[in-house]
């Protein structure tokens, strides 16, 4: 136990104490540590690569604001799939799960060019509208479950009140399934906070998020210094860490189970 | 609820409008332009049939990226389950901070694979790395760092995939383990099974569903490996840790070879959509039963 827990958890280790200036001397025997604690690195970051600060916040919006539509967009379709009366709702969940399990490479090729072709390349709206399709389908599929194991007559009681869908959504579906919805934006903002591939093929550095910026300066800079490496690593991963550990009871609720709905 | 027209279209509409503009048009414009000479540079178009896929097909780069890609799926999907299920099952029980160690856990995943690649460049080689640490504590030579070396390139990439993945499966594992009722494994123990038994009787049959729905995400997700192997090798050496997914955006936007490097692309996602077809079977005959 201790052992998986290390091996998973010691490169991550490793990085942080090279962020403080903490280095391994593999050239002795037996291998010793030099360099004392210092953020001095963290301060290097911003000179080594002038926007990674800017990056920071484009990374913030593009992410909040990808997942808050997918999310959305996802939620409205997931309710509407568990509430539809055609019997193949099944299939076309797990069509989702295809669907979300689909490299954006099978695709980005083509989103390029019509993005171009209707003035959208470069543009915030491109990346977020793009990162929310992407991820989308996920959305979908594990709203879809979260709203199927819900009693329908929660919702029958609030119609026989005289509901409209919109209150059914907002009064009574809503609340119950929050920590799932709340999970569901979680998991898919570190999705988009990580995602490469499709603001590389949308921007031409316009819009850079930090997976972005991180690849620019190192392929260019190969001699990149491993401390101030760290440093944006570790920078880049703080983010996602707090929310992870802000949210890690709901996080719970992100069930990517078919038995349910059954 | 039963959902009128204009219900449904309001539910319905926001996804669709998104997926239709980002996701669904673009791939099937991209699919009808792979039976073309399309380029966005080009000024005229011809129909070339199937001219596009046997240039793709008869690349050897090509070949070697549908080689390493299948070596890569094949290892990593399978070592990912395993491991993740293994971690999972031993924090199956509550305990004093399982909490705080499940998002410690899930910690690799958050590494983005672009940071995850920087990072294990510095860890495999050279003097400030994590393998050289070790081997000199072991008493054992310096080693090479491993992406450097055709024989142990691919299988380096495929650690640190793991790496980053296995926690995942683990994170997504756990709820459901951790909510098989307490009688089912003293039941299990005292009709004699061993942990194996265990495993086998009680929790696999508790997961079944969830590890087929996970095995068609991670599937998906190797096949397209591009970020991972962009900065930790960037395909080499020589071709030992190309991938089709890096053969595309390489093809597309290094050499402007736009037709190629769409059907390539394409032929990614006929793979993930084959994975699909038997992934939706095996769901639908594991319900039956």
């Amino acid at each position: 136990m201790a052992v998986t827990l290390l091996a998973f958890l010691l490169p991550l280790l490793w990085t942080a104490l090279a962020s403080l200036g903490v280095l391994p001397d593999n050239s002795s025997r037996p291998p010793s540590w030099r360099g004392s604690v210092s953020l001095d690195h963290f301060a290097e970051v911003g000179i080594a690569e002038p926007a990674f600060w800017q990056e920071l916040v484009t990374s913030v919006l593009t992410a909040a604001c990808a997942a808050a539509i997918a999310v959305g967009a996802g939620f409205l379709a997931a309710f509407g799939l568990a509430r539809a009366p055609f019997r193949s709702s099944r299939v076309v969940t797990q069509g989702f799960l295809v669907l979300a399990s689909l490299p954006a490479m099978a695709y980005v090729i083509p989103l390029s060019d019509l993005m171009r072709r209707v003035h959208l390349l470069d543009t915030f709206a491109a990346v977020v509208l793009s990162e929310a399709a992407a991820t989308a389908p996920l959305a979908v599929f594990v709203l879809h479950g979260a709203v199927a194991q819900l009693a329908p007559e929660w919702e029958e009681a609030a119609v026989l009140d005289g509901a409209g869908l919109f209150r059914v959504i907002g009064r009574v579906v809503l609340p119950l399934v929050a920590p799932s919805v709340v999970a569901t934006a979680v998991v898919l903002f570190v999705l988009d906070w990580n995602m490469l591939l499709v603001p590389l093929v949308l921007t031409s550095g316009e819009i850079k998020t930090i997976p972005l910026g991180l690849s620019d300066f190192f392929t260019f800079e190969r001699e990149l210094d491993w401390p101030t490496a760290a440093a944006a690593l570790i920078v880049s991963l703080a983010p996602v860490a707090v929310l992870a550990g802000i949210f890690h009871r709901v996080l719970n609720r992100f069930a990517l189970d078919l038995r349910t709905g059954e | 609820m039963r959902l009128t027209r204009r219900d449904r279209l309001f539910l319905f509409a926001p996804l669709a409008f998104l997926l239709a503009g980002w996701l669904v048009l673009p791939a099937l414009l991209g699919l009808l332009a792979t039976f073309s000479t399309y380029s966005p540079f080009a000024t005229s178009v011809q129909f070339s049939g199937l001219a596009n896929y046997a240039a793709v097909v008869r690349d050897p780069l090509f070949v070697a990226a549908a080689r390493n890609v299948a070596v890569f799926t094949l290892v990593a999907v399978p070592l990912e389950l395993v491991i993740g299920f293994s971690v999972a099952y031993m924090l199956r029980r509550p305990f004093q901070g399982r909490a705080a160690l499940r998002v410690l856990l899930l910690l690799p995943w958050l590494v983005s694979p672009i940071a995850s690649g920087v990072m294990w460049h510095f860890l495999f080689g050279g003097a400030t790395g994590i393998v050289d640490f070790v081997l000199g504590w072991l008493g054992r030579p310096d080693m090479p760092s491993p992406l450097g070396d055709l024989r142990l390139a691919l299988l380096a990439v495929i650690a640190v995939e793991v790496w980053r993945m296995a926690p995942f499966v683990t994170f997504l594992l756990l709820p459901s383990l951790a909510s098989i009722p307490t009688e089912r494994w003293e039941e299990a123990t005292l009709s004699g099974a061993s942990w194996t038994g265990r495993v086998r009787h009680v929790a696999i049959p508790a997961v079944r569903p969830l590890l087929l729905t996970i095995t068609m995400l991670l599937t998906g997700l190797s096949l397209g490996t591009f970020d991972a192997v962009l900065i930790l090798t960037g395909g080499g050496p020589g071709t030992a840790t190309v991938t089709p997914a890096l053969y595309s955006y390489n093809r597309a936007f290094g050499v402007n070879d736009w037709p190629v490097g769409a059907t390539s692309g394409w032929l990614i996602a006929a793979a993930v959509l084959g994975a699909g077809l038997i992934y939706v079977r095996l769901s639908r005959t594991k319900v039956a039963d």
